[in-house]
């Protein structure tokens, strides 16, 4: 890796600003000078002590490597700090007190105080006087120097990530019978080059649970089970994965994937949690895009820029729009902000989330500096941060009383703009429509006296809640009254029917001002430093970057750019996209930092295949289900998840993929699968499950509607209130909400164990999948009955030690509850085993 | 933010799946003394243990939710009164402009308290008893005039993006003492104003998260964790389906050969079992005695809920967990009639604070405890609504007892009114580099690797007020 030098230069130079005192180093330094090796010592001197500080606390701002040289100085070699900047030499060897850096360092004059934010420690200023002291000494050519930025995208073309695709041949195996495709090919010759053979495939039971699971999260159905363990062919494998690709439920999973990449919420989170009333279009959305498996590069192109998409129809105007909710539905700080620092911060999440969604990069990481580690210079990130503050996705809104800066939302429909308007003009008019009623009713109480005298002095003074009839003394005082009671009749119907929240979505919007972004020095919003024309990644362009719009955002332009297979953008994409596909069907990634393809991340464990299934992805129109389908297939995904010492030995992790992972049910299967269990889940779609909650999704003080969860549709459909997840979320780690999550983390903790063993969802669940054994067939036995529960709730059936086992706890368990009273031993007993089964390793992990 | 430093990844994650059997030890000290999976830890992580000097073992943050008015508590401006009803002057200002508005003056009576000469206003009569231990910073500030941008401040560090809370980094630095408990626990917190967010983990492993009683709206005596008690089963029903559900784990784990994810769902399941009774004994503050219950102001009307939460603080600290945080309600937020909201709240929790600091002191616990009182910001000491104050970040006073801090002792001022840090200012990026220190964390080096960078507490910010230390 060409910049190991230069970390490891970094990580030496944390080391030693940690470890070294001033006295004892000079001391030394200075008897070795009396011992005749003056150079040398001054030298090592300027390695140990001085080195580091300049890396750690200047070039930030003054090294001709990092693009920055604040005030024209740079302080990578002596001839540098000799030359200067614009204040002059900076070191007069041999003299500290005439030294500009040691006037600075030391904050002895106001308008010369460096570092400006945190003054260096004495220890280190005491280090840096000693040096110019013994005259400065370095190394007269600065080795470092020939070492380029980490943030240097030219040099930082040569990361693999980075490389068009490579045209990989498939290797040849010995074993030719075991492979069934390509990918078996791959995985296969890497296992033979290390001597490991796989293990034996899954039994069928175990292969079709795990392959309904992974397709549509849901648990087989007894259907399926029989099809395919009384005929385990390919041939019936394959037409249940395309059963299953087909069903609804499918994008009911893996919608819920990208979900978690999009960063999902119903609500803002952060310091002021207020409903995102509408984000459940975009949700829906989602999950459509992914069942008519809308090919990836589309599915990327309405989420960044649907709503610039030419239309046919309305509809598909409004589909195309709420794709876009992508850009809004991120968390933002609304109270006590500055906008341009607002304006700035929604751009950051925006730019962070589109980085490493699709690109598998820390692009955040530039906000303030050029990257430490990856070659995107704060050059590019604020070229992309022209694109993203060039679109809007705030606005002002009347809510909660108030004139705020709100999410977008525009009106759905042929004429969504006007109901929308004619809804928010009404609530910022409501207050005034109130006093105008009442003013009307004070004029009818006038009226009503029949004094003209008193009428016309109100007239004189405020006209205000007069209708016009009523102004007019020539009309007799009943036909007055009789209009103004007409007339404030109206104003009071217009206050109690108050218009219902029309149908709208977040939907972003281009700025009024298309413009360049400056660069903010250490990511402050209010230093502005070089303005930078809109563009992309350096790293990732070949030839000269094309100038986007003038008058548009480019985010079209940005979404093509990143899925064009001629570019090494589309490349790195189709990487990123192939591992999050191969990651969520093998529960592990190729790239196992999914998230995370520079430098910091991890190296494919198999780079050819990781290519292969690029490419492949890319031949097919980046279709979804094609490459499920590859991948689901392959020998590789039916191995069985049995370990064995031979292989183990040599590959702990199963990074060579000699086996199948076992891997935990993530909470919506947990949940799914026990309701499914049950009987009751309701598959269909929903649309919002948040809407009687108030504009504050979580409140201060009383705030009675809390988000629901008793509902038996998919828990994808569950209200995902940031600072507020459903119990069942919060404890079996659901992705945060508030940032993009392409693999959840994966605890063991033991409120996981509380809420299986005590939570009412999962007691309610094993008493209705009591019911229904008893209640579906009049066959009492317990036999049957123990059956039945294996098949609903672990897709398998029991071995004779476990019926045994379940028996006994049936009877005895029923023995119990009966001499205690309980009204219905034998079915409270059955859903305490139900309850069992589904608290057991059995039904929470996938073999 | 060091970015300098970097490890690849590894899955620390996996280790502690497999040794997920309890709370204790699992802290990154226990992980990384543990030469087999030092390098991992190592790796994932670049914290390390510093100073073994440090006194506090634990924290107990009184946290006092809405902002009280540090003029009327611990910042004695006599000047307020002389200004009252006008705006101050810029000859009263030190000939410089002096923020806008009518100043609101303070009508309690401060005195200097104890041998150190701690001022405190008269609403605090008991607290006061222990000026001696306190350790008054009357120069705080923090960013964010809005309360949840402030909340999160003052919880995470920051209020744009979402970091662990400071229990869970303390959790994470030091682990739990407690088989049964884990290392952060949050009494009666709030929901609003970044709500779980104020002590959650972010992307620290999940056991650092604080666990939650009850919510700052519920009185603490009828608060629950969530699952802690079966609804159908008593013990001996469940312990028997228990082990029916672990005899087919232990099969499972049989037949998949040691497999760290069974084993440690086996191991978390005891753990949960016993938590549902070790959990509920310790909530239980009837085998306290009737001298202790009054002296937290137990059973006295406005004093019983905090002395409730201050004494249930008190014995999870005994029982070895590290950092706790006891919530008000969202009550000192006065921005009316802030003269009476002060005398009402403080009178609820002035007994309390004061039983915890003196059973502390009693039983041994004060030197290794540090308490901690303060609140998201300070209010204005101009008026607003005629008798109110506004929020106000620039300047408000934290006050820190026991746990190695110098009692007696006030540190910072500000100036003649209070409006802005005078002396020695603390952000409360540095209050939480000092927090740490005192529990011998260094702040720069209790780092998490995620997403390819090491973050902090204190981001790239934070001194450690090292005078506050005796």
């Amino acid at each position: 890796m060409s910049t190991s030098h230069h970390v490891f230069s970094r990580r030496i130079a944390l080391l030693c600003c940690l470890v070294i005192t001033a006295e004892c180093s000079l001391s030394s330094a200075l008897r070795a000078q009396e011992a005749g090796d003056s150079t040398t010592a001054g030298i090592a001197y300027f390695e140990k002590h001085v080195r580091p500080l300049l890396v750690e606390r200047c070039y930030e701002c003054h090294s001709g490597r990092s693009s920055r040289t604040e005030g024209g100085l740079a302080l990578d070699n002596p001839a540098s700090w000799l030359k200067g900047g614009d204040s002059g030499s900076t070191i007069v060897p041999g003299d500290p007190e005439s030294s500009l850096l040691i006037r600075a360092v030391r904050h002895s004059s106001p308008d010369l105080q460096m570092p400006p934010k945190e003054k260096l420690s004495e220890d280190e200023i005491q280090h840096l006087v000693n040096w110019v002291q013994l005259g400065a000494p370095a190394p007269e050519e600065d080795p470092a120097s020939t070492v380029p930025h980490p943030s240097d995208p030219v040099a930082g073309k040569s990361h693999w990530a980075f490389q068009p695709l490579l045209e990989v041949k498939v290797p040849d195996v010995r074993n030719v019978d075991w492979a069934r495709s390509d990918i078996d090919r791959f995985v296969l010759a890497r296992l033979e080059q290390q001597s490991l053979t796989p293990v034996e495939d899954a039994s069928p039971a175990d292969l079709i649970r795990r392959i309904t699971m992974v397709i549509t999260g849901l648990p087989p159905s007894p259907e399926h089970l029989v099809q395919y363990q009384s005929q385990p062919t390919t041939e019936t494998l394959s037409r249940i994965v395309d059963e299953l690709l087909a069903s609804p439920q499918f994008g009911q999973r893996w919608g819920r994937h990208w979900l978690d990449l999009a960063r999902y919420a119903d609500s803002n989170g952060l310091d002021e949690n207020f409903l995102f009333r509408e984000a459940w279009r975009y949700r829906n959305w989602v999950i459509d895009a992914i069942n008519a498996d809308m090919p990836y590069d589309r599915f990327l192109l309405e989420q960044l820029a649907g709503d610039l998409l030419p239309y046919e129809s309305i509809e598909q105007r409004d589909r195309q729009r709420i794709a876009a909710g992508f850009l809004v539905v991120g968390p933002k700080v609304l109270l006590g902000v500055n906008p341009d620092r607002q304006k700035m911060d929604v751009a950051d999440e925006q730019i962070e989330t589109v980085g490493r969604v699709v690109l598998g990069q820390t692009l955040g990481c530039a906000r303030c500096h050029d990257h430490k580690f990856d070659p995107v210079p704060a050059r590019d990130y604020y070229a992309l941060a022209g694109i993203f503050t060039s679109t809007r996705v705030m606005e002002q809104r009347f809510m909660l009383n108030e004139q705020r800066v709100m999410e977008r939302l525009e009106g759905l429909g042929p004429d969504g703009n006007v109901v929308d308007d004619a809804y928010e003009t009404f609530y910022r008019e409501l207050p005034n429509l109130r006093a105008h009623g009442e003013k009307s009713k004070a004029v009818l109480d006038l009226l009503k006296q029949k004094n003209e005298q008193a009428i016309a002095e109100r007239l004189a003074q405020d006209g205000d809640g007069f209708c016009d009839q009523a102004r007019d003394s020539s009309i007799p005082i009943d036909q007055r009254i009789e209009a103004q009671e007409k007339y404030h009749a109206a104003q009071i119907e217009k206050l109690t029917k108050p218009p219902g929240i029309p149908p709208r979505a977040m939907i972003p919007c281009e700025a009024d001002a298309i413009h360049d972004e400056a660069i903010r020095k250490s990511g402050k919003f209010d230093r502005l430093g070089d303005v930078v024309p809109r563009g992309f990644l350096t790293v990732l362009l070949d030839g000269e970057p094309k100038p986007l719009p003038e008058k548009q955002s480019g985010r079209i332009e940005l979404a093509q750019w990143l899925t064009n297979t001629q570019t090494r953008s589309g490349a790195l994409a189709a990487r990123v996209q192939a591992n999050r596909i191969w990651y969520h069907v093998m529960g592990r990634g190729l790239v196992r930092t999914v998230d995370n393809f520079g430098r910091t991340g991890e190296a494919p464990s198999h780079p050819e295949l990781l290519d292969h299934l690029a490419t492949l992805m890319i031949r097919e129109n980046w279709s979804l289900k094609a490459m499920i389908r590859h991948l689901v297939l392959s020998r590789t995904f039916a191995l069985s998840s049995q370990s064995n010492l031979t292989n183990s030995a040599v590959d702990p992790d199963n990074a060579l993929l000699w086996r199948a992972n076992r891997r935990r049910l993530d909470a919506e299967s947990l949940r799914d699968a026990m309701l499914q269990a049950a009987g009751v889940l309701e598959p269909e779609p929903v649309d919002s499950t948040v809407a009687y909650l108030g504009d504050q999704a979580t409140a201060v003080g009383n705030n009675a509607v809390r988000r629901r969860t008793d509902y038996n549709f998919r828990s994808v459909y569950l209200p995902v209130i940031r600072n507020d997840l459903p119990e069942l979320f919060e404890v079996f780690d659901f992705a945060n909400p508030h940032f993009a999550t392409g693999a959840r983390p994966q605890t063991n903790v033991p409120t996981q164990g509380l809420f299986l063993l005590n939570d009412a969802m999962v007691m309610t669940a094993a008493r209705t999948t009591a019911h229904r054994i008893i209640d579906e067939s009049r066959d009492t036995s317990l036999d049957r009955r123990i059956n039945r529960m294996f098949e609903l709730i672990l897709s398998k059936t029991p071995d004779e030690e476990e019926r045994r086992t379940i028996a006994a706890f049936l009877e005895q368990t029923a023995y119990r509850l009966n001499e205690a009273g309980d009204p219905e031993p034998e079915l409270t007993a059955l859903a305490r085993a139900c309850h069992a089964l589904f608290v057991s390793s059995r039904f929470l992990f996938l073999e | 933010m060091r970015c300098y430093d970097f490890h690849k990844a590894t899955t620390r994650r996996s280790l502690l799946r497999s040794s997920a059997c309890g709370f204790a030890g699992l802290s990154l000290a226990a992980i990384a003394n543990t030469p087999a999976i030092a390098n991992t830890a190592a790796a994932e992580s670049n914290a390390r243990i510093a100073h073994a000097a440090a006194k506090a073992k634990r924290v107990i943050f009184l946290f006092m939710w809405g902002g009280p008015s540090h003029v009327d508590l611990f910042d004695y401006k006599p000047r307020l009164n002389e200004f009252a009803g006008r705006a101050v002057t810029p000859e009263a200002y030190g000939g410089k402009q002096p923020p806008g508005g009518t100043i609101l003056g303070s009508p309690f009576k401060f005195r200097q308290h104890g041998d150190g000469g701690v001022w405190i206003s008269e609403l605090f009569p008991q607290v006061s008893r222990h000026a001696d231990r306190m350790c008054v910073i009357r120069s705080m500030h923090t960013d964010g005039s809005a309360h949840g941008e402030a909340l999160l401040n003052l919880h995470t560090g920051t209020s744009s993006l979402v970091r662990p809370s400071v229990g869970a980094w303390v959790s994470y630095g030091l682990g739990s003492e407690s088989e049964n408990l884990p290392a952060f626990i949050t009494i009666s917190p709030p929901r609003g104003h970044g709500g779980v967010q104020n002590y959650g983990c972010a992307f620290l492993p999940a056991m650092h998260q604080g666990m939650a009683i009850g919510a700052a709206e519920i009185p603490v005596a009828k608060a629950k964790i969530s699952n802690l008690t079966n609804p159908e089963m008593d013990r001996s029903a469940q312990r028997q389906q228990l082990d029916l559900i672990q005899s087919l784990n232990h099969k499972h784990l049989r037949t998949a050969e040691a497999d760290a994810g069974i084993e440690g769902l086996i191991a978390s399941y005891e753990l949960a079992f016993r938590m549902q009774s070790s959990i509920p004994a310790i909530m239980n503050l009837s085998d306290e005695t009737l001298e202790t219950q009054a002296l937290y102001g137990i059973a006295d009307g406005p004093t019983d809920n905090f002395g409730r939460q201050c004494l249930l603080a008190r014995k999870f600290a005994e029982q070895g967990v590290r950092y706790i945080q006891v919530s008000t309600d969202y009550t000192w937020d006065h921005h009316q009639k802030n003269n009476e909201g002060l005398v009402k709240e403080c009178a609820q929790v002035d007994r309390p604070i004061a039983g915890l600091l003196t059973d502390l002191e009693r039983r041994g616990m004060l030197d290794d405890t540090l308490v901690i009182w303060g609140s998201e910001f300070g209010r204005t000491p101009t008026a607003e609504n005629t008798d109110g104050r506004n929020h106000h970040p620039s300047a408000f006073t934290m006050w820190m007892a026991g746990g190695g801090v110098k009692g007696g002792f006030t540190y910072g001022s500000t100036d003649d009114f209070g409006f802005h840090p005078a002396e020695n200012p603390v952000h409360m990026h540095d209050f939480h580099a000092t927090v740490l220190h005192a529990l011998g964390l260094d702040h720069k080096q209790l780092t998490y690797r995620y997403a390819g960078r090491d973050f902090r507490l204190t981001d790239i910010y934070g001194d450690v007020q090292t005078e506050l230390f005796g």
